[in-house]
C-alpha cells in the first residue's frame, strides 16, 4: 500500500480533476483513466487503484443521475431490470479481484481496453433512432428529447438477453478493474439493443452507481479503500466532470466515439507491456 | 406504472441523489482538509463520507421499493428488492473476508 503524503493527495486530486473532465467530455466515467495512471503511473496494486476509481464512479453516478432526472434521459424501468444483472456481475467480480494475481487483472484491463475501442469503431455510424414518435416504444423502451437533433426519439428494447449478458459483464469488470462499467455495456446496448446512444449513456450512468457501491463495499471492507486518497480523488473528479460537462453536451456523439477508441487503444497497450514485462 | 407515479419516483430518486451527493461532499472535503492539518477527526470524517457515498444508491434502491409496493407493480418490486439483496451480499463479502 502506498505512502500517503500532502503531495501524493494532491496528485490523485489534479489526476482526479483530469480524469473527471475528460471522463464527462467522451461520456464515460473517470475510471477508465483514473485506474491505469494510479496502478502504471504511481505503481499502486490494482485493487488500491480500484477502489479509489470506484468510489469515484459512485460519486459521478449519483451526482451526473440526480441532475438528469425527469428528463427522461434516464430509462428507469430498463435500469433497474439490468441492475439485477450488473450487480450479480459486479458481486463475483469484487470477491474474485481478491485472490487474482496483479497481472491477471492488467492482462483483462487491457483485453477490457481493446475489444470495446474495436466495438465503438466498427460502430460508429449507427445511430438506432426511430424518429416516428407513434411508434410505441413496448413495455421496457423510453422516448426522450434529443437536443442535438431536435426531435422526440422514441425507442424500443431489442434482444434483451443481450442487455442482460452485457450488463452481467460489466458489472464483473466494473468491481474487477474499478472502471465504471459503462465503456461495455453503452456500446452494446447502443449497437445491438437498439438504444439510442444518449439514452444508454444515461441509463448506464444511473446503474453504475449501484453496481460499483457492490464492488467498493468489498473493497471497503478488506481495507483496501484509503480514505484520504479517495477523498481527494472523489472532489478532483466531481470538480472535473462539472467542468467537462459543458463541452460534453456540445460534442457530437461520432468525435465522441472515436476520441473514446483512442484512448481505449493507448490504455489497452500500457497495460500489456506492464504486464508482460 | 401511470406517468405521474414514474415521474413522482424520478423526483424522489433525484432528492436522495443529491442529499447523498451533499453529504457525502461536504464530508469528504472537511475530512481532507483537517488531514492536511493533522488533526485526529480527519479519520472521522472521512469515513462518514465514504459511508454517505456507499449509502446514497442504496437508499435510491430502497426508495424504489418502497414506490414499487405502494404501487402494487410486483414485477419491479422484487427486481428492485433482489438488487438490494446483491448489494447485501457485498456487504456480507465485506465482513467476511476482513482482516481483523
Amino acid at each position: 500500500m502506498p505512502v500517503v503524503t500532502p503531495l501524493l493527495t494532491l496528485i490523485i486530486f489534479t489526476a482526479g480533476a483530469i480524469a473527471g473532465s475528460l471522463g464527462a467530455l467522451l461520456g464515460i466515467g473517470g475510471g477508465i483513466f483514473l485506474v491505469p495512471f494510479l496502478n502504471l503511473g504511481l505503481n499502486f496494486p490494482l485493487q488500491a487503484a480500484a477502489a479509489i476509481s470506484l468510489a469515484t464512479v459512485i460519486a459521478t453516478s449519483s451526482s451526473v443521475s440526480a441532475g438528469r432526472t425527469g428528463k427522461q434521459l434516464i430509462n428507469m424501468r430498463l435500469g433497474m431490470v439490468l441492475e439485477v444483472a450488473t450487480a450479480a456481475g459486479s458481486l463475483l467480480g469484487g470477491v474474485t479481484a481478491q485472490v487474482l494475481p496483479q497481472t491477471t487483472l492488467q492482462l483483462m484491463f487491457g483485453v477490457m481496453a481493446a475489444v470495446v475501442a474495436v466495438i465503438m469503431l466498427s460502430r460508429l455510424g449507427r445511430r438506432n433512432v426511430l424518429l416516428d414518435p407513434s411508434i410505441d416504444p413496448g413495455m421496457l423502451g423510453g422516448r426522450f428529447h434529443d437536443a442535438e437533433s431536435g426531435c422526440m426519439v422514441t425507442y424500443r428494447v431489442k434482444r434483451m438477453p443481450v442487455a442482460l449478458f452485457a450488463s452481467f459483464i460489466a458489472g464483473n469488470v466494473s468491481s474487477l478493474l474499478g472502471v465504471g462499467g459503462g465503456v461495455i455495456k453503452v456500446p452494446i446496448l447502443n449497437s445491438w439493443c437498439g438504444i439510442p446512444m444518449r439514452a444508454a449513456a444515461a441509463t448506464s450512468a444511473f446503474m453504475i452507481g449501484v453496481t460499483a457501491t457492490t464492488g467498493a463495499i468489498i473493497y471497503y471492507g478488506h481495507g483496501q479503500l484509503i480514505p484520504v486518497l479517495a477523498a481527494a480523488a472523489v472532489l478532483g473528479v466531481q470538480l472535473g466532470s462539472s467542468a467537462g460537462m459543458h463541452f460534453g453536451a456540445r460534442a457530437s456523439t461520432k468525435w465522441l466515439k472515436m476520441m473514446m477508441a483512442g484512448v481505449l487503444i493507448v490504455v489497452s497497450v500500457l497495460m500489456f507491456a506492464r504486464a508482460l514485462r | 406504472m401511470s406517468v405521474t407515479n414514474l415521474s413522482r419516483l424520478e423526483r424522489i430518486i433525484g432528492y436522495v441523489l443529491r442529499v447523498g451527493v451533499a453529504t457525502s461532499t461536504i464530508s469528504l472535503a472537511l475530512g481532507l482538509l483537517l488531514s492536511l492539518t493533522g488533526a485526529a477527526a480527519s479519520t472521522l470524517f472521512l469515513h462518514i463520507g465514504i459511508i454517505a457515498l456507499l449509502v446514497t444508491p442504496v437508499a435510491r434502491v430502497c426508495v424504489s421499493i418502497a414506490e414499487y409496493v405502494t404501487d402494487r407493480d410486483w414485477t419491479f418490486a422484487l427486481l428492485t428488492l433482489i438488487v438490494l439483496a446483491e448489494l447485501a451480499g457485498g456487504l456480507i463479502a465485506a465482513l467476511y473476508g476482513r482482516k481483523a
